[in-house]
C-alpha cells in the first residue's frame, strides 16, 4: 500500500485496517512457542508501574496489564496530552512508578514528573540540567535520549554532553551530576542507564567521532565511579582476564581489543555502548552491544576490531567480559551490534534454554546461549544480500564479497543499510504468545569508502552510503518472529521504516509506532490491525503502558520525529531553529508531506 | 571581549595536538586580521544615553560587523573552489553537513538559511571562531587562506537554491550520503 493510498483511506474514515498483515494467522490459543517465557524475574514494582527502560531486566517491553483486549481496543481514545517543549527525536518512553509519570526529553534533556492523582496532570518538579549546547553538533544522529531508569527513589539519566545524572523522584532535586564523556571528542551519550542492584550502568555514544568506546558502572547513592571497561584496546582495559571465555576458539586471543587493529588504530576504533542493557540477575551477567568501528572504511583498519560490532556479558560488579560474540567482524557496512538483548527461555531443539535474543543491524535474528555466548541459531529477520547466512561452527557470516565495500569503490545495492535491519527501536516479548514483536527496516545502500583523518571533535567516518528502499516496495515491516525456529509469523509492512518501540501486553494487544505518526494496535496472534491513531509527529519512541490512579490502563507513547532516521529532518536546522521539516531525501521521499516537528506525549485509554 | 581575546579563546572543540596531523596540505599564509572598529570611550558610571548609533544598535547579531566587512580573495575563483571542496572533504566537513553540504549532524549549507549570515565575511567568522550548537573553531588551526577557500565553496552549494516554498506533489529533493 502507498502511503498516498493510506492516506486516501484515513481521510475517508476507513483506515482503521489499512494495513493487513501478511501470513496466516495461527487460529491455537495457546503460546505459538510452547513454554517459552522471559527469563529474569519479574520487576519489583506493582503491574501498573514500569519503572526501568524496558519494563523488566530481560528488556521484555512485556506488561501484565489486560484491561484493553483486541476486542475493545477499537474504542481507545487520547485520555490526555502534554507538550514536552522540544522538537527533536523523541526515542526512549516515560516512566510511571507510584502515581507520577516521568519524562526526559532530548537535549536539553529535560525531567518532567507529572502528578497523576491530579485533574490535567499538573508537574510536580522540572529539572532543566546544565548541558553544554555543543553538544547538539557532536551527536551523529539527533539529539535523542532513550530514557532514564528509576530505583531507591532516584530518577538517574544520562545528559547528550556526556554526564549522568540523578535527581530525587520526590522534588527534582539534583542529587549527584557526574562527568562520563569528553564532549571534545566527540564523546556523548544518549542511551537510557540501567540500575542493577545499586549500581548505575552507563555507556557512550560517539562511534561516529573516532572515541574509544566505554561501559561504567556508578553508584547508585553518590555517583561515585566504581569501574569503566573499554571495549577495544588491551585485556586490561577491556577487562579480559582470567574469567574471559568467548565460545568460538578464535576468540580466544590474548590482547584481542588491540591484535586484531593494525597499530594504535583501536585508540580511535569507536565500539560505544549506546543501545540497551540487560541483566540477569541468577547468572549476574549484563548483556551490551558495541557500535560500529571507527572508521566506517575497513581499508584504515584491517582485522577483526574486536569488540567492535559485538554483543557482550559482564560481570556489573567488576565489569569484567565474561563472554564475547561479533556478529560482524570487520564490520564494513555501519552494522552496529548495540540492538537490545533480550533475555528469555525458550524451547530449542527439545530442552529449554536461557537465551538472548538479539535483531542486529546486520539482517541476522540471534538465538544466543547468554551463559556462554554460543550462536544457536542466525536467520534473516529482513530482506538481506551482504552475507549468505551464519556459520554456526564460528559464529561467523559468510560475506558475500560482491557486497564487501572498500575504499574508492562505489559497492552498489546492499541490503540491509547502514541503518541496519533494525536499529535502535527496541522489540518486544510476550510471554502470552511465546513471540517477539520486532520494527524493522527495508532498506537498501550503495556504499563509498574513502580515506579519513582523525581531527578530534569531527566525524571520523570515510564513507558516504546513500540509501534506497529494499525489495517489496516497503521500507518498513513490523514482524512477529519465533526466535526458537528462526522464522518470522507474520509481518505489517509499512511505507516507512519502522522506527519506534514495540510494547506487548498480556491483554494479547501490542502496540507500535510510524515515522508518519500511526500509532497502531495489532492482534498479538493475528498481526491484525485493530486500531490506529495520527498523531502530531512522526513515532520514534517506544510506547509503554500503566495503571491510573483511577484504576485503568493507559497507553503512553512519545510523538516527535527524529532519531538516525529523521536524522536529516532533523538536522536540517539547528536545534533552536525549527522552522520546518525535510524528509530523508532519496530514501524516504515523501515522508515530509505526513509528518512534522513535535515533542508532545500521547495518553490513551478506554 | 577584544578582538585578541576572541580569536584565542577556549571556544575550540579541537584539541590542537589531534589537529596536527592534517594531510590537506595548503601553504600557511599569515592570518588576516579583521579590522577593529574603536568604540569611544566613556566613564565608567555614566550611560551612554546621548550618543548616536544609527549603524550599529540593531537587534540580532551584528551580521554588518567588521567580519562581514571582509572581502573574500577567492570569491567566485573556480580553482579556488575546487579546492575548497577537497578541504571540506579533509577536514571532515563533508561528515557534518553532508555530501555537497546537504545537511546532516550540522545544518545544510544549501538551503540558503544562514543562521549567522550569509557574506563571505560571516562565513569566514562561523568557520574562524565556530558557533554554539558544536561548529569548531578552526581559526588559528588552519591557514586563513585555506578558510577562504571553504568559503568560496560553501557559498557555491546554495546557489540559486530557494527553500520558501516546498511543493511535494511528485517531487523528491535530491540528496545523497549520510
Amino acid at each position: 500500500m502507498t502511503p498516498g493510498a493510506l492516506l486516501r483511506l484515513t481521510v475517508l474514515g476507513v483506515g482503521v485496517l489499512a494495513c493487513q498483515p501478511s501470513g496466516a494467522p495461527p487460529s491455537s490459543d495457546s503460546s505459538l512457542v510452547a513454554g517459552a517465557k522471559i527469563g529474569t524475574p519479574p520487576p519489583a514494582v506493582a503491574d501498573g508501574e514500569w519503572s526501568l527502560p524496558a519494563r523488566d531486566y530481560a528488556n521484555s517491553r512485556f506488561s501484565n496489564l489486560a484491561e484493553i483486549t483486541p476486542a475493545n481496543v477499537k474504542n481507545l481514545h487520547v485520555a490526555w496530552t502534554f507538550s514536552t517543549g522540544v522538537l527533536r527525536g523523541h526515542e526512549g518512553q516515560p516512566l510511571v512508578v507510584g502515581n507520577t509519570m516521568y519524562l526526559v526529553t532530548p537535549y536539553p534533556n529535560v525531567a518532567y514528573a507529572l502528578d497523576l492523582t491530579q485533574p490535567g496532570f499538573p508537574l510536580k518538579w522540572k529539572y532543566r540540567p546544565e548541558n553544554a549546547q555543543a553538544a547538539v553538533g557532536e551527536a551523529c544522529c539527533d539529539v535523542v535520549n532513550r530514557g532514564a531508569s528509576y530505583a531507591d527513589g532516584k530518577i538517574v539519566y544520562n545528559l547528550l554532553d556526556g554526564h549522568t545524572v540523578a535527581v530525587d523522584a520526590a522534588t527534582g532535586t539534583e542529587l549527584w551530576r557526574v562527568k562520563m564523556g569528553d564532549l571534545n571528542r566527540g564523546e556523548t551519550i544518549t542511551m537510557a542507564p540501567l540500575i542493577v542492584k545499586t549500581r548505575v550502568i552507563v555507556g557512550s555514544s560517539g562511534g561516529e567521532m573516532g572515541v574509544r568506546g566505554w561501559i561504567a558502572a556508578l553508584d547508585l547513592g553518590t555517583g561515585k565511579e566504581l569501574w569503566r571497561a573499554y571495549n577495544v584496546g588491551p585485556d586490561s582495559d577491556i577487562k579480559a582476564g582470567p574469567r574471559f571465555k568467548p565460545f568460538y576458539p578464535q576468540d580466544k586471543v590474548v590482547n584481542s581489543g588491540t591484535a586484531s587493529w593494525p597499530g594504535d588504530s583501536w585508540k580511535v576504533g569507536g565500539a560505544t555502548v549506546w543501545g540497551w542493557i540487560s541483566y540477569d540477575p541468577e547468572l549476574n551477567l549484563i548483556y551490551h552491544g558495541t557500535s560500529n568501528p571507527g572508521p566506517w572504511n575497513g581499508v584504515q583498519r584491517p582485522g577483526d576490531n574486536k569488540w567492535s560490532a559485538a554483543i557482550i556479558a559482564r560481570d556489573p560488579d567488576t565489569g569484567e567480559m565474561i563472554w564475547a560474540f561479533q556478529p560482524t567482524p570487520h564490520d564494513i557496512w555501519d552494522y552496529d551490534a548495540v540492538n537490545e538483548n533480550i533475555l528469555v527461555d525458550l524451547p530449542m531443539g527439545g530442552a529449554m534454554r536461557k537465551v538472548l535474543v538479539h535483531f542486529d543491524r546486520n539482517g541476522f535474528a540471534y538465538t544466543i546461549d547468554r551463559a556462554t555466548g554460543q550462536v544457536l541459531l542466525a536467520k534473516p529477520f529482513v530482506p538481506m544480500n551482504w552475507a549468505s547466512g551464519v556459520d554456526l561452527n564460528t559464529g561467523r557470516p559468510n560475506v558475500n564479497v560482491d557486497k564487501a565495500t572498500a575504499q574508492g569503490k562505489n559497492v552498489k545495492d546492499i541490503c540491509p543499510s547502514l541503518e541496519g535491519g533494525k536499529n535502535q527501536q527496541p522489540a518486544a516479548f510476550s510471554p502470552k504468545t511465546g513471540l517477539f514483536y520486532v520494527p524493522t527496516n527495508n532498506l537498501c545502500m550503495d556504499f563509498e569508502g574513502r580515506e579519513v583523518t582523525y581531527i578530534a571533535g569531527t566525524p571520523y567516518i570515510g564513507g558516504n552510503a546513500p540509501e534506497t528502499g529494499g525489495p517489496g516496495g516497503y521500507k518498513g515491516e513490523f514482524i512477529a518472529w519465533d526466535a526458537a525456529h528462526g522464522r518470522k509469523i507474520w509481518g505489517i509492512k509499512e511505507p516507512f521504516p519502522v522506527w519506534s518501540g514495540a510494547l506487548a501486553t498480556a491483554g494479547n494487544v501490542v502496540f507500535y509506532g510510524t515515522l508518519d505518526g500511526w500509532l497502531k494496535a495489532v492482534d498479538a496472534r493475528s498481526g491484525a490491525v485493530l486500531w490506529q491513531f495520527k498523531v502530531g509527529s512522526g513515532i520514534v519512541g517506544a510506547p509503554m503502558t500503566y495503571t491510573g490512579p483511577d484504576g485503568k490502563q493507559y497507553i503512553a507513547v512519545y510523538s516527535g520525529i527524529g532519531g538516525d532516521m529523521g536524522l536529516l529532518i532533523a538536522g536540517d536546522v539547528a536545534a533552536n531553529l525549527p522552522y520546518d521539516v525535510r524528509e530523508r531525501g532519496t530514501t524516504l521521499p515523501d515522508l515530509a508531506r505526513y509528518t512534522s516537528w513535535g515533542g508532545m506525549l500521547f495518553v490513551f485509554a478506554l | 571581549m577584544s578582538l585578541s581575546t576572541t580569536l584565542y579563546a577556549p571556544l575550540a572543540l579541537v584539541a590542537l595536538s589531534a589537529v596536527a596531523i592534517y594531510r590537506a596540505q595548503t601553504p600557511q599564509t599569515t592570518r588576516q586580521m579583521p579590522p577593529v572598529q574603536q568604540t569611544p570611550s566613556q566613564p565608567g558610571n555614566q550611560p551612554t544615553y546621548f550618543v548616536e548609533h544609527p549603524d550599529h544598535i540593531q537587534p540580532g547579531l551584528s551580521f554588518q560587523g567588521r567580519w562581514a566587512e571582509l572581502t573574500n580573495p577567492y570569491e567566485g575563483n573556480a580553482q579556488r573552489i575546487a579546492e575548497g571542496a577537497q578541504l571540506f572533504i579533509s577536514y571532515n566537513c563533508l561528515d557534518c553537513h553532508g555530501a555537497d553540504g546537504s545537511g546532516a549532524m550540522g545544518p545544510s549549507l544549501q538551503d540558503n538559511r544562514w543562521h549567522f549570515g550569509g557574506t563571505p565575511g560571516d562565513v569566514f567568522q562561523s568557520i574562524y571562531e565556530g558557533r554554539p550548537d558544536g561548529m569548531p573553531a578552526w581559526g588559528g588551526r588552519i591557514a586563513d587562506d585555506q578558510i577562504w577557500r571553504l568559503v568560496a565553496y560553501v557559498r557555491t552549494l546554495s546557489n540559486g537554491h530557494a527553500v520558501a516554498t516546498e511543493n511535494f506533489t511528485g517531487k523528491t529533493i535530491a540528496r545523497t550520503g549520510h
